[in-house]
């Protein structure tokens, strides 16, 4: 089985050694994401699509949403095709915790008849290049793909269901309830270092983490330290916080990327015109 | 189903008649299997747990082997364990969740260094649930492990915290409530916490229903004291097996 290649001794004395004396190797702050670059389509790609499907007979008035994962080994030769490691799993778990779980996506509005149709949504996530991170940026991209798709308009006649083609009618945007964000911090030296958003090299060193989904609202979606060293109470409290500012950020910045997008697609005045949305 | 829980307000008494702050009884035993290498029985309320550790031993595949002793976990849960009859199978994403969660949390608080290239076999069989169920399994796992003589740092000992407001309203007079059961656990939000040793450092913390960020603090408080109850009570199991064993020896 192909693993990641561990760090030799002394670059992991050298990082260590770093972050006792208060320094990141790339020079960032401790509580300093990445740049994050937004383009619907990079790094980690999100794919939404949609198509008409039956409900589940035990959810007859919600549509279908599902969210899928794929680590291939186009990101790092340590990923295998057609094998779930635990990361994977604890990535889909994470996912559908953070996106799934807490409601982000209203199903409801999904319904088309009844007990009969219904959309059936579903989110591919794609990892394309690997260094770290990998749950915060597939948790970004899943949200921003949900918040930039737009489905096509249905009319109900009776029991006769038509999907508009997006010439006919403009297509609508998804219904988001809330917009979570993950966060993941690292926990180094025993716990007294806490990173945010460590590369893969630091993944490598840690000796655990936490992984705490967040909306702008201030609600907690989910919260995961799944084992690894034993942290003080208060520092995951401080944790949560910090999420929080990190999380209303994100949110901001990729509510501030979809608009440049939707500027640049419909150009003058148009864009009132087109709106398919109601007023809520 | 969804039960009401609303009736709380009135008397101030959960479903099942306890206060905010009481645990469910807590029924355990070692030593439990002659066969394995160290066994628990564990009861939190209705949720029975049975653990057998089996190890340190050598590891099967060839090649390979780390310096520490690798810690692996099963977890099988019996079909008639729940309300409905449900197969989960070894492939269920949330029991695969559970495993590397107590593998992760028990490769950081035992001295696997002491063991170089072997593995070390936890296995649970959920014979009941109701509720609380990662936190039976991280309790009956610490109890099986110490059977087994496995030096470890210290105890991880677990349980739940609730809340009895739902995420969307906001008043003040929610209470937080200790170990949930099953019924309380589908209707409100709750977090499993693990800690390690007497103080407060937290080994485990999940949560999966949302939340009030400013609900966090009180449940995490109520949970990390219930985790303290918890092992006052495990500790005397331990103690009680102990002078058991040496009883014996001196007959």
């Amino acid at each position: 089985m192909p693993r990641e290649p561990g760090l030799s001794l002394n670059e992991r004395s050298f990082i260590l050694q770093a972050l006792q004396e208060n320094i990141r190797i790339d020079g960032r702050s401790f509580d300093a994401f990445r740049d994050l670059d937004l383009n619907f389509g990079d790094e980690v790609i999100s794919r939404i699509s949609a198509e008409v499907a039956k409900p589940f007979p035990d959810r007859l008035c919600d549509g279908i949403f599902t969210i899928t994962t794929e680590l291939s080994p186009v990101a790092s030769p340590a990923f295998e095709v057609g094998r779930q490691t635990d990361q994977e799993v604890i990535l889909s778990r994470t996912l559908e915790k953070a996106i799934r779980r807490s409601g982000a996506l209203d199903t409801e509005s999904l319904c088309i008849i009844a007990g009969q149709k219904c959309w059936s949504i579903r989110a591919d996530v794609h990892l394309l290049d690997y260094d770290g991170g990998l749950v915060d940026a597939s948790c970004i991209a899943v949200i921003a793909a949900l918040q930039h798709f737009r489905r096509p308009d249905v009319s109900i006649e009776g029991e006769d269901v038509t999907v508009h083609t997006m010439e006919e009618r403009v297509p609508v945007p998804l219904s988001l309830l809330h917009h979570p964000i993950c966060v993941t911090f690292s926990f180094f030296l025993g716990g007294d270092v806490v990173l945010i958003d460590a590369t893969l090299q630091e993944e490598l060193l840690r000796n655990g983490e936490l992984i705490i989904a967040v909306n702008r609202h201030g609600e907690v979606c989910q919260i995961a330290k799944l084992g690894g060293v034993a942290i003080e109470a208060l520092t995951l409290l401080n944790c949560a916080n910090v999420a929080l500012t990190k999380a209303q950020w994100i949110t901001r910045f990729i509510s501030s990327k979809l608009e440049e997008d939707l500027r640049a697609k419909t150009p003058g005045s148009l864009l009132a015109e087109l709106s398919a949305e109601n007023e809520r | 189903m969804p039960l009401d829980t609303s009736s709380y307000s009135f008397a101030l008494l959960r479903l099942d008649g306890r206060r905010w702050n009481e645990l469910r009884r807590i029924h355990a035993q070692i030593s439990t299997q002659a066969a394995a290498d160290g066994s628990s029985y564990l009861e939190m309320g209705n949720t029975k747990v049975i653990c057998t550790v089996a190890g340190p031993a050598e590891v099967r595949r060839t090649g390979g082997g780390s310096a520490d002793a690798e810690v692996k976990v099963e977890i099988d849960i019996a079909g008639f364990s729940g309300v409905e009859r449900k197969k989960r199978t070894k492939t269920d994403k949330r029991v695969a969740e559970m495993c590397y969660t107590i593998a992760n949390a028990f490769s950081s608080s035992l001295l696997t260094h002491l063991y170089p290239r072997s593995t070390i076999q936890i296995t649970l069989h959920v014979l009941s649930q109701d509720g609380s169920l990662l936190a039976a399994c991280l309790n009956a796992a610490t109890l099986a492990l110490i059977d087994a003589g496995i030096p470890m740092t210290d105890y991880i000992v677990a349980c739940t915290a609730g809340s009895t407001s739902t995420y969307s309203s906001n008043d003040e007079t929610a209470d937080p409530l200790l170990d949930l059961n099953g019924l309380e656990e589908m209707e409100l939000p709750f977090l499993t916490v693990a800690t390690l040793g007497a103080g407060e450092k937290v080994s485990v913390l999940v949560m999966e229903t949302r939340i009030q960020i400013g609900r966090l603090e009180s449940m995490l408080a109520v949970g990390v004291d219930g985790c303290k109850q918890v092992r006052e009570i495990l500790n005397e199991v331990v103690r009680k097996h102990g002078k058991k064993v040496v009883d014996s020896i001196i007959e």
